[in-house]
């Protein structure tokens, strides 16, 4: 497989984010960034890992990536022109997959897809419906699909309402091989339809997300030299895949330096 | 025909008798269709075979009944009755779904919080003042009617409203609805299934509160009326043939609400297994 890529623009910025609730200091001074990865002969989106513990911030950092939440400091900018990030440009799939039960799967998109003009709005989901091979399920309800048919259209959904951004909670949680699987094909397939999508995958799963991922971040809590907490989580770890020559690979999970790679973020766990 | 009674036949199956008398099993619609026949031939037999003066015999309940509707105008009474119901529905419906939905205001939510808890206060101690506020009888039966629907109505909807998840508006925001919009399509829109179920509940309890709002004021008639005036006289047989009759029209008004809601909200029974 073909691993040279160059980066062009910075495509999300984040920079000094911080946040406190109440007493509780959350993120603490979270910085990191992403480029456009360009390949050669290849449409190539971004894929970025997000491991944490539990209760670190992650949903936190999240909302304020998509801008649900603003931070007491910091910015976050995104886009090609790094605008400031805003509600409805960033698209979150949450962990439940949730769609509107009371629409119909059509009702669903042309509700996500309300703001884009009239002339192109029906082209539009239409194609993003074949794309996801549920144009035949149009006229059902959510509670009427399968599990995996609901997936496709909960991001679906979110695609046609965001500009290139999605962040995704959990979407192997709970789920058995074959739809993590499943998960993980869609994921890749919703990243390389365009250059500039780039999706954020919170996960507990340090195998599946690693193994789609080009970028990994950790998010943890730094120590004072007594070896206490300080409080307020940051990006404290960084994994490039690409040039460790580890991403868009179809046989990644055969690969020894993948184990390797692996059992160092278990090993870093405890430290976060 | 052969086909249909196959497979009716199948479902009775030896193992399903058993389950019916198992805890936490469940059994064929055919066993079931069986057990509920035993239970009305048994209480048919309980009914035809009692002593009891208070219960009159069946037979006498239908001469009873042919009797009102012949002689004492009791279809026209019932009518009269269920335009009053419906009448107090429409109102509490509007009144109702307006303080539940302005309570996504914080400003409004004491109003909410207040109406609920008129539930605990009663229709006879307030009817001194709605016949003072209002123009006449009918108006005064249809306030109360109202009132004592509204305070349950506001009751149940906040509680549904209440226990939309947080996750459900995160993701109408995160489609970049405003607040108005979120407010749309996740509480009103999205809920519009439990408000029929709202209805039915209120509908019932409307139902119920009849024959004595009715004994208020008496002079426009209705069931509640000839209900009370045939409990005056004793005549048991005619008590049980107007119960009976607001019985089946209950069922029948529930019904037709479950109907209504399946049309309007199709998307209602997909979760619920299609149980009643």
């Amino acid at each position: 497989m073909n691993q040279s890529f160059e980066y062009k623009s910075t495509i999300l910025k984040v920079d000094n984010v911080s946040l406190k609730l109440g007493d509780n200091q959350i993120l603490r001074d979270c910085s990191v960034e992403i480029k456009d990865v360009f390949r050669p002969g290849h449409t190539t989106g971004q894929i970025i890992g997000f491991l944490a513990p539990s209760g670190m911030g992650k949903t936190k950092f999240f909302e304020c990536l998509s801008g649900i939440r603003k931070p007491d400091t910091g910015t976050v900018l995104i886009g090609e022109n790094l605008e400031p990030t805003k509600i409805g440009r960033v698209g979150v799939v949450q962990q439940s997959y949730p769609l509107f039960m009371h629409r119909t799967v059509l009702g669903n998109m042309e509700i996500a897809a309300r703001n884009l003009p009239k002339s192109e709005r029906d082209d539009r989901i239409n194609d993003i419906l074949k794309r996801f091979g549920i144009s035949d399920r149009k006229g059902h309800y959510p509670a009427m699909l399968s599990g995996g048919q609901k997936q496709r259209a909960a991001v679906a959904q979110q695609i046609l309402c965001s500009n290139n951004f999605l962040l995704m909670d959990e979407p192997f949680s709970g789920l058995d091989i074959n739809m993590i699987h499943e998960v993980s094909s869609l994921i890749k397939e919703v990243a390389h339809m365009h250059e500039l999508n780039t999706i954020i995958i919170v996960s507990h799963d340090i195998s599946a997300t690693a193994a789609i991922s080009d970028t990994i971040w950790m998010m943890g809590r730094d120590r004072d030299e007594k070896g206490n907490i300080i409080p307020g989580a940051k990006i404290k770890y960084k994994y490039n895949l690409m040039e460790m020559g580890l991403a868009w690979r179809s046989d990644i999970e055969l690969r020894s330096e993948f184990n390797d790679l692996k059992n160092e973020i278990k090993s870093k766990f405890p430290t976060l | 025909m052969k086909k249909i009674l196959t497979s009716f036949t199948s479902g009775f199956h030896p193992k399903g008798f058993m389950d019916a008398i198992t805890p936490n099993k469940s059994v064929s619609p055919q066993i079931m269709s069986v057990i509920i026949f035993i239970w009305i031939i048994f209480a048919g037999t309980l009914w035809i075979n009692n002593t009891s003066e208070v219960f009159p015999l069946p037979g006498e309940i239908w001469t009873s009944f042919k009797k009102l509707v012949n002689e004492g105008g009791l279809i026209g009474e019932m009518w009269t009755s269920m335009k009053l119901c419906l009448h107090a529905v429409i109102h509490t419906i509007i009144i109702s779904l307006i303080i539940c939905y302005a309570t996504v205001i914080p400003v409004f939510r004491p109003i909410g919080f207040l109406v609920t808890k008129f539930r605990f206060l009663t229709l006879v101690g307030l009817s001194f003042v709605f016949t003072i506020m209002t123009a006449d009888g009918y108006s005064l039966k249809v306030s109360l009617l109202t009132f004592g629907m509204t305070v349950f109505f506001v009751t149940e909807m906040l509680r549904v409203i209440e226990d939309i998840k947080k996750d459900e508006y995160s993701h109408a925001r995160t489609l970049g609805m405003a607040e108005w919009g979120v407010v749309w399509e996740v509480v009103i829109l999205s809920r519009l299934d439990k408000v029929f179920d709202v209805i039915r509940a209120n509908f019932a309890i409307a139902w119920m509160m009849l024959t004595l709002v009715e004994g208020l004021s008496r002079a426009d008639g209705g069931v509640g009326t000839m209900l009370i005036n045939q409990n005056k006289h004793l005549n048991l047989d005619a008590v049980f043939a107007i119960q009976f009759l607001i019985l089946f029209v209950g069922i029948t008004m529930d019904y037709a609400f479950l109907v209504l809601k399946r049309v309007a909200c199709p998307y209602s029974h997909l979760t619920t297994g299609g149980r009643l």
